[in-house]
C-alpha cells in the first residue's frame, strides 16, 4: 500500500523506467518494491520531522512522539529488510537491488546497497536517532522554540546519514554527505546569537565541505576513468581492475581518486590534521553532539574507508582470493589513523571540559577505526592461508557508538543539572546519583575494562597489530603497539578520574575556588518521566556494551551477519572477556599482556597528579589560521587592486588583454601569413581608401585638440565617414542608422557639454605610455580583424539566412522550418531569426533611458510628485 | 578593401584607448563613442571585401549587391544550386555569398549601434551628474574623494 | 534657434519626417528600412522640433510622458514575442498573411511587423526621452 503510494508519487514506472546497471540486476515487482521500501526508511525522519513544523508550539508531547515516529519507522523498516532479504553478498553477481531512474545521464539514480557496512550504519543511525528525539526532550526541557526548530533539523540529519551509508550509486552518497554536513552546520551553529559558535559551526561546514569537495572529485576522477559509477560494481571492480590500473605510479588516475575520496573521509572523520573541528563542533547542543559528532555522521568517513577498503586496500570480500590494492594504502591510512588515535588521547587527558575530554576521545577512536582499515589492507599467512588483517570491524565501530554516545549525553545530563566541568563535579554522586552511575558504566566502556565489549574490540584491535609482525612490516609493529598502549593508558587514566572525582575518592578533581562558573544551559528544572529522559537513553545504550561483553554471543546474533570480515583471529565468534582471558593465559599472549600494561599504567596515571591542567591543540589555530590569511591576504589585494581609479582598472585590464595576445600571436606564423595576404588588395576601390584616410585622420586629430566643441565635431564628421564606409559596404540600413544615430549623439553631447562647467582645466600631458599601449592596443586590435577575415569559412552562417529569409522553402539541406517572408534579409535577421536578441536589446534600451529619467528628475516628475 | 578598414580599425582602437586612458571624463566618453566604431567596422570587415572584381586600368569596381532579395526567384535559385550541391559535392555551384554582402554582421552592427547610443546617453548622463556631485572631472581626483552615497547625500 | 527660416520650415519638415519614419518602419521588412531606422528618424525630427520651439511646444506635440511609448512598445514587443507559446509553437515565431485590402489590392502582412512596431516606439520613446530631459536641465 505504501509503496504503491511512493510509486504513484514519484511517477517512477519500474516496468519501464528502472535501467539496467548490470547484468545481475533483479528485476521485478518484488525488488522493487524492496527499493521503495528503503527509499522510505531513509526519508521517514525527515517527513515527521516536517510534519511536527505544524503542530501547535505548546503541544510538546505530540511533537516528540510525532519525531519518535520518524526514526522508528525507519529502523523497524530496515530491520524487516534486514530479516527478509538478509544482508546483500557483494560478490561478483549481486548488483543493486533495483533502482528508480533519476538522471541516468549524470550516473545518479535511486538504488540502495544493504551489505553488512551499510546495512549496520542505517540501524545504528536510525536506532540512536531514536533514543536521541527523547534524550532532547530532556535536554531542552519544555522550551518550545528550541523543539520547534530542533526535531525537523534533526529529521533531516537522519535522513541524509541514512542516505550516506545505504545509496548505491556513488554520486548519491555524495549527494547525502554534502547534506549531512549542511545540517551539521545547522545544529552547530544552534545558537544563532552567539558569534562564535556560529564560526564554529563554519569552521565545521567549511573542512568538512572542502572534503567533500575532495570526494567529489574523487568520484568523477574515478567514475570517469573505470566508467564504475556504483559501490557495488565498485567492489567487484576490484576482481580485474590489476590488468587495466597495475601501475600505482603517479600518473595512474585511480591513485589520485583514492587520494581525493581518502581526503574526504579523513576530513569527515576529524583525522589529522583536520581534528580541530570536531571539538569546535561542541558548541552544539549536546543531543547533537552525541548523535552527530560522536556515534553516526564522524563516522561518515569511516564508513568510507570501509567502503573503499575491498578494492583500494585489497581485501577479501568473497573466495576469490586476496587483491593487491593500493600500496599507499596500508601505510598512509594507518599511519594517519594511527597518529590521529595517539594525540587524541594526549590532549582529552589534558582537559576539564566534560564534552572536550570526550570529543578529542572520539577523534582518538576515530583514528583508531582508520587505523583498523588501514591494518586490513596487510595480509600475513596463517597454515598456509593469506589471511587479512583485520577481523570483527562492526564489533569494534558499533562498540564505539554504545559508550561514546551515553558518554555525551550524560555529560550534557549533568552539565544540566551541575557543570560540564569536572573540577565542579567532585561527590556528585550523592545528588544524582542515577546520572553518575550511567555515566560510570559508560566511562568503564571507554577505559576498555573487562566486561564491556569494547574490552574485547580492543583485543580484536591488538591483535591486527600484533600480527603486523608477519607482515612487510616486521618488528615496525611495536611503535603502533606503543602508541595504541598510548592511547588505551589514557582512557583508563580518564575513567579513574570521572570515576574518583564523582565519588569523591582521593585522587579524582577538587574544586576550584576560583574557577569561573561556565556558562551552561539553564531552565526550569522538571520531574518525571520526560525529566528522566536526559539520562535514559543513555543507559539504554549502555546496556549494549555489557551485553555484548559478558554474554557474546547475544551481541553476535545481532551483529554476527553484518560483519564484513571475520573468523581471523576467533574462529568461532568472539570470545567472552573471560574465555579471552583464559585463552590469553594458556598460550602466552602479546595483545592480551599489552592490555594488562595499558590498564595498570592507566590506573597509575589516572591518580597521579600529572597531566592535570588544560592544554590547547596547536591544529586548532588552523582554520582560523587560513581564515585570517584569506580575509586579511585578501583584504591587502582587493586594496592593491581597487585603487578606485579607473585608469588603473583600464590599464590592468589592457596589459593583461596585450601581453595574452601578443604572446600567443607573435610566435604564431600562421597568423602572421594569414594577415599578410590581405595586404594585397588594399586599392580595390579607391574611394575606400580615400574614406578610410579620412576615418583615421579625424581620429588622430582627436587627441591632439583641445577645444571641446570642435572635439564634438571632429567626433561627428568621424561617424559621418564610417556612414560612408556602410554604403560602401553595401549597407543601406546601417547607413541610415548610423546617420541618425550620428546626429543624436551630437546633439546630446552638445547639451552634455552645456551642462558642464566652461573651463576645462589643462592637465599635465604624460602621453607618452598612453601612446604606447593606445599603439599596441590598436595593432592588436587591427590584426586580430585581418586574421579574423582571412578565415573565411566555406560555409557562412549569413549563407542560410540569404536563403531562408523570403520562404525558407530548402527544408532537407538546412533543416530550415520557415522563412522569414521578408526581403530585407538584416531587417528580418533583426525581428525575426534573432528577434530574441532585440527583444533583449529594447530592454537594455528601456532600462538605460529608466537611468537617465531617474539620474536627472525632471520638473515634470516632480510636479506629479 | 580589408586592408584599409583593418587599419581605420588600429587607429579608431588606439585612439579612443588612449582617450580613455586620459584624466578627464569627457575625453573618457568620447573614446567609448570612438571605440564603438572601431568595433562596429571590425564585424563589418567580417562580412569580406564587397568588391567582386575591379578594373585597374580603368579604376571601376564591380560590387556584390546589398542585403537585399532583389525577387523571390532570387532565394530560390540560391536554395536549388545549395540542393544540388549537396546531391553532387563535385559541383561547382553558385554560392550566394559571392553575390549578395553577408547580412550577419550588418545585423550585428545594428544592434550594436542602438546598444552603442543607450550606453552614451547613460554615460553622459553619469557624467553630468559626476560633475554636480564632486565639482570636477579628474578622475585621479575622483579617486582620491569618498562621496557619498545618494542616499546619504538627500 | 529662434530663427523665423527655422521655424516656418519646421512645419513643414516635422509632419514628412514623422510619416517617413512611418514609412521606413513599415516598408523594413522588404525594403532597407525598419523599427530602429524609423525610430530614430523621428527622434531626429522630434527633437529638432523641441530645439526651435521649446519645452512648452514639445510637451503639445508629446503630451505624454515618453516611458509611455517605452512601456507601450516594450508591451508590444513582448506579447508578440510571446504570443507562439499559447500555440505550443516556439518565442517569436512570426505568421504571414496576406490581407485584402479590396479593390484588388493585397497587403503582405507579417507578425513580426507588430514587432518593428513596438521597437520604433521603444527607439523614439528613449532617444526623446533622453533628449528632452538633458534639454530641460540645461534650460533650468
Amino acid at each position: 500500500m505504501i509503496s504503491t503510494l511512493f510509486l504513484t508519487l514519484i511517477g517512477a514506472d519500474n516496468g519501464q523506467h528502472a535501467s539496467v546497471a548490470g547484468p545481475a540486476l533483479v528485476e521485478g515487482a518484488g525488488s522493487s518494491s524492496r527499493t521503495l521500501l528503503l527509499l522510505l526508511a531513509i526519508f521517514a525522519p525527515l517527513v515527521t520531522g516536517l510534519i511536527t513544523l505544524f503542530y501547535p508550539r505548546k503541544g510538546i508531547t505530540l511533537r516528540v512522539l510525532t519525531a519518535l515516529a520518524g526514526p522508528v519507522i525507519a529502523f523497524l523498516l530496515l530491520l524487516n529488510h534486514f530479516n527478509v532479504n538478509g544482508v546483500q553478498p557483494l560478490d561478483a553477481g549481486s548488483g543493486p537491488v533495483a533502482e528508480i531512474s533519476w538522471m541516468p545521464l549524470l550516473h545518479l539514480n535511486l538504488a540502495f546497497l544493504t551489505d553488512g557496512l551499510g546495512l549496520f550504519f542505517a540501524l545504528l543511525v536510525s536506532g540512536v536517532g531514536a533514543l536521541i528525539v527523547l534524550y532532547a526532550r530532556g535536554y531542552f526541557g519544555k522550551n518550545e522554540d528550541d523543539l520547534y526548530r530542533f526535531y525537523p533539523t534533526l529529521g533531516f540529519f537522519t535522513t541524509a546519514m541514512i542516505g550516506v551509508v545505504l545509496s548505491d550509486y556513488m554520486l548519491l552518497t555524495l549527494l547525502f554527505w554534502e547534506l549531512t554536513s549542511i545540517s551539521s552546520f545547522l545544529l552547530i551553529g544552534w545558537d544563532r546569537y552567539d558569534k562564535h559558535a556560529v564560526k564554529l559551526a563554519m569552521q565545521a561546514f567549511v573542512t568538512t565541505g572542502m572534503g567533500g569537495m575532495g570526494l567529489f572529485g574523487g568520484i568523477l576522477l574515478f567514475g570517469m576513468t573505470t566508467n564504475v559509477w556504483t559501490w557495488s560494481e565498485f567492489i567487484n571492480f576490484g576482481t580485474w581492475w590489476q590488468a587495466e590500473y597495475a601501475s600505482l605510479a603517479f600518473n595512474n588516475p585511480v591513485f589520485w581518486a583514492f587520494l581525493l575520496m581518502f581526503f574526504g573521509a579523513a576530513t569527515k572523520s576529524a583525522q589529522f590534521p583536520w581534528q580541530y573541528w570536531l571539538p569546535g563542533a561542541m558548541a552544539a547542543p549536546t543531543p547533537v553532539s552525541a548523535f552527530l559528532h560522536s556515534a553516526t555522521m564522524v563516522k561518515a568517513g569511516v564508513f568510507l574507508t570501509g567502503r573503499l577498503l575491498p578494492v583500494f586496500g585489497g581485501a577479501m570480500v568473497a573466495a576469490d582470493g586476496l587483491r593487491a590494492g593500493l600500496e599507499i594504502w596500508p601505510w598512509l591510512v594507518t599511519i594517519i589513523g594511527g597518529f590521529t588515535m595517539v594525540l587524541g588521547a594526549l590532549i582529552s587527558i589534558n582537559q576539564h571540559d566534560l564534552k572536550r575530554i570526550f570529543a578529542y576521545t572520539t577523534v582518538s577512536q576515530l583514528g583508531l577505526l582508520m587505523c583498523m582499515y588501514g591494518l586490513g589492507s596487510f595480509a600475513y599467512e596463517h597454515n598456509g592461508h593469506l589471511l587479512q588483517n583485520i577481523d570483527f570491524d562492526i564489533t569494534q565501530i558499533a562498540n564505539h557508538a554504545f559508550y561514546k554516545a551515553p558518554l555525551f549525553i550524560l555529560a550534557g545530563a549533568l552539565g544540566h543539572v551541575l557543570s560540564r566541568n569536572i573540577t565542579e563535579l567532585n561527590g556528585a554522586i550523592k545528588k544524582h546519583p542515577a546520572m553518575c552511575i550511567t555515566i560510570i558504566l559508560a566511562g568503564y566502556g571507554l577505559a576498555a575494562g573487562p566486561g564491556t565489549i569494547s574490552f574485547q574490540a580492543k583485543e580484536l584491535f591488538l591483535y591486527a597489530i600484533y600480527h603486523l609482525k608477519y607482515t612487510a612490516v616486521g618488528n615496525w609493529w611495536m611503535l603502533l603497539m606503543a602508541a595504541a598502549i598510548v592511547t588505551a593508558t589514557c582512557n583508563v587514566a580518564i575513567f579513574i578520574r570521572l570515576t574518583t572525582t564523582l565519588i569523591g575518592l582521593p585522587g579524582g578533581f577538587k574544586a576550584d575556588p576560583n574557577a569561573i562558573e561556565a556558562d551552561h544551559h539553564h531552565h526550569e528544572h522538571e520531574h518525571g518521566f520526560w525529566a528522566s529522559m536526559i539520562w535514559v537513553p543513555g543507559a539504554i545504550l549502555v546496556s549494549f556494551q555489557y551485553i555484548g561483553g559478558f554474554v557474546p554471543s547475544l551481541w553476535m546474533r545481532v551483529f554476527g551477519d553484518l560483519e564484513v570480515y571475520n573468523n581471523n583471529y576467533f574462529a568461532e565468534g568472539i570470545p567472552t572477556f573471560w574465555g579471552a582471558i583464559i585463552h590469553g593465559i594458556h598460550e602466552f599472549s602479546v595483545p592480551l599482556m599489552c592490555s594488562g600494561i595499558a590498564i595498570v599504567c592507566g590506573i597509575v596515571l589516572g591518580f597521579s597528579p600529572i597531566f592535570r591542567g588544560t592544554i590547547k591543540d596547536v591544529c586548532d589555530k588552523i582554520y582560523p589560521g587560513i581564515y585570517w590569511l584569506a580575509v586579511t591576504g585578501g583584504g591587502k589585494a582587493f586594496r592593491l587592486i581597487q585603487t578606485g581609479n579607473m585608469r588603473h582598472y583600464t590599464v590592468m585590464v589592457l596589459i593583461a588583454f596585450l601581453s595574452v595576445f601578443y604572446f600567443v600571436s607573435l610566435g604564431d606564423s600562421k597568423m602572421f601569413d594569414l594577415a599578410v595576404s590581405q595586404l594585397g588588395s588594399f586599392n580595390e576601390f579607391w574611394p575606400g581608401v580615400f574614406l578610410g584616410v579620412i576615418i583615421c585622420t579625424t581620429a588622430l586629430s582627436l587627441p591632439l585638440v583641445s577645444h571641446r566643441i570642435i572635439r564634438i565635431l571632429l567626433l561627428g564628421s568621424c561617424g559621418f565617414t564610417v556612414v560612408a564606409m556602410y554604403l560602401v559596404y553595401q549597407a543601406p540600413d546601417l547607413a541610415l542608422t548610423q546617420l541618425t544615430f550620428e546626429i543624436i549623439s551630437v546633439v546630446l553631447f552638445v547639451l552634455v557639454i552645456r551642462l558642464l562647467p566652461r573651463d576645462v582645466p589643462k592637465y599635465r600631458p604624460n602621453p607618452i605610455w598612453r601612446i604606447a599601449l593606445g599603439t599596441m592596443a590598436g595593432l592588436a586590435f587591427g590584426w586580430m580583424t585581418l586574421v579574423a577575415v582571412g578565415a573565411d569559412p566555406a560555409n557562412k552562417l549569413g549563407m542560410w539566412f540569404t536563403m531562408n529569409s523570403y520562404e525558407g522553402f530548402v527544408r532537407d539541406v538546412y533543416n530550415a522550418g520557415r522563412g522569414g517572408g521578408g526581403k530585407n534579409i538584416v531587417n528580418v535577421i533583426l525581428v525575426d531569426f534573432r528577434g530574441f536578441d532585440t527583444l533583449g536589446e529594447i530592454t537594455v534600451l528601456s532600462l538605460a533611458a529608466l537611468g537617465v529619467w531617474s539620474l536627472l528628475p525632471s520638473r515634470r516628475s516632480r510636479k506629479t510628485s | 578593401m580589408t586592408v584599409v578598414l583593418a587599419v581605420c580599425v588600429a587607429v579608431t582602437f588606439g585612439v579612443s584607448i588612449y582617450m580613455m586612458l586620459g584624466r578627464e571624463l569627457m575625453g573618457l566618453a568620447i573614446g567609448v563613442f570612438l571605440i564603438g566604431h572601431a568595433a562596429n567596422l571590425s564585424i563589418l570587415a567580417m562580412s569580406g571585401s564587397p568588391v567582386i572584381q575591379h578594373d585597374k586600368a580603368y579604376q571601376t569596381a564591380e560590387f556584390k549587391i546589398p542585403p537585399v532579395l532583389e525577387s523571390d526567384q532570387q532565394a530560390k535559385d540560391w536554395s536549388e544550386a545549395q540542393l544540388i550541391k549537396a546531391e553532387h559535392p563535385e559541383q561547382d555551384v553558385v554560392n550566394p555569398l559571392d553575390e549578395m554582402v553577408d547580412p550577419l554582421p550588418q545585423a550585428l552592427i545594428l544592434t550594436a549601434i542602438v546598444i552603442g547610443f543607450a550606453v552614451m546617453g547613460f554615460l553622459l548622463t553619469l557624467i553630468v551628474l559626476t560633475q554636480r556631485r564632486a565639482k570636477t572631472l579628474d578622475v585621479n581626483e575622483l579617486a582620491k574623494m569618498d562621496l557619498p552615497t545618494p542616499s546619504q547625500a538627500h | 534657434m529662434t530663427s523665423l527660416i527655422l521655424k516656418t520650415a519646421m512645419r513643414l519638415i516635422v509632419p514628412l519626417t514623422l510619416l517617413f519614419a512611418v514609412y521606413m518602419a513599415l516598408k523594413g521588412h522588404n525594403e532597407p528600412g525598419g523599427g530602429f531606422i524609423g525610430g530614430l528618424i523621428a527622434s531626429v525630427s522630434i527633437a529638432l522640433y523641441r530645439m526651435t520651439y521649446g519645452a512648452e511646444s514639445f510637451d503639445k506635440l508629446l503630451p505624454i510622458h515618453p516611458r509611455i511609448l517605452v512601456f507601450v512598445g516594450l508591451t508590444m514587443a513582448f506579447l508578440v514575442a510571446v504570443f507562439p507559446l499559447l500555440f505550443d509553437r516556439p518565442l517569436l515565431t512570426s505568421y504571414e498573411q496576406y490581407l485584402n485590402l479590396g479593390f484588388g489590392q493585397t497587403v503582405h502582412f507579417v507578425s513580426a511587423a507588430i514587432f518593428d512596431i513596438g521597437v520604433l516606439l521603444v527607439v523614439i520613446g528613449v532617444s526623446v526621452g533622453m533628449i528632452d530631459r538633458l534639454s530641460r536641465e540645461v534650460e533650468k
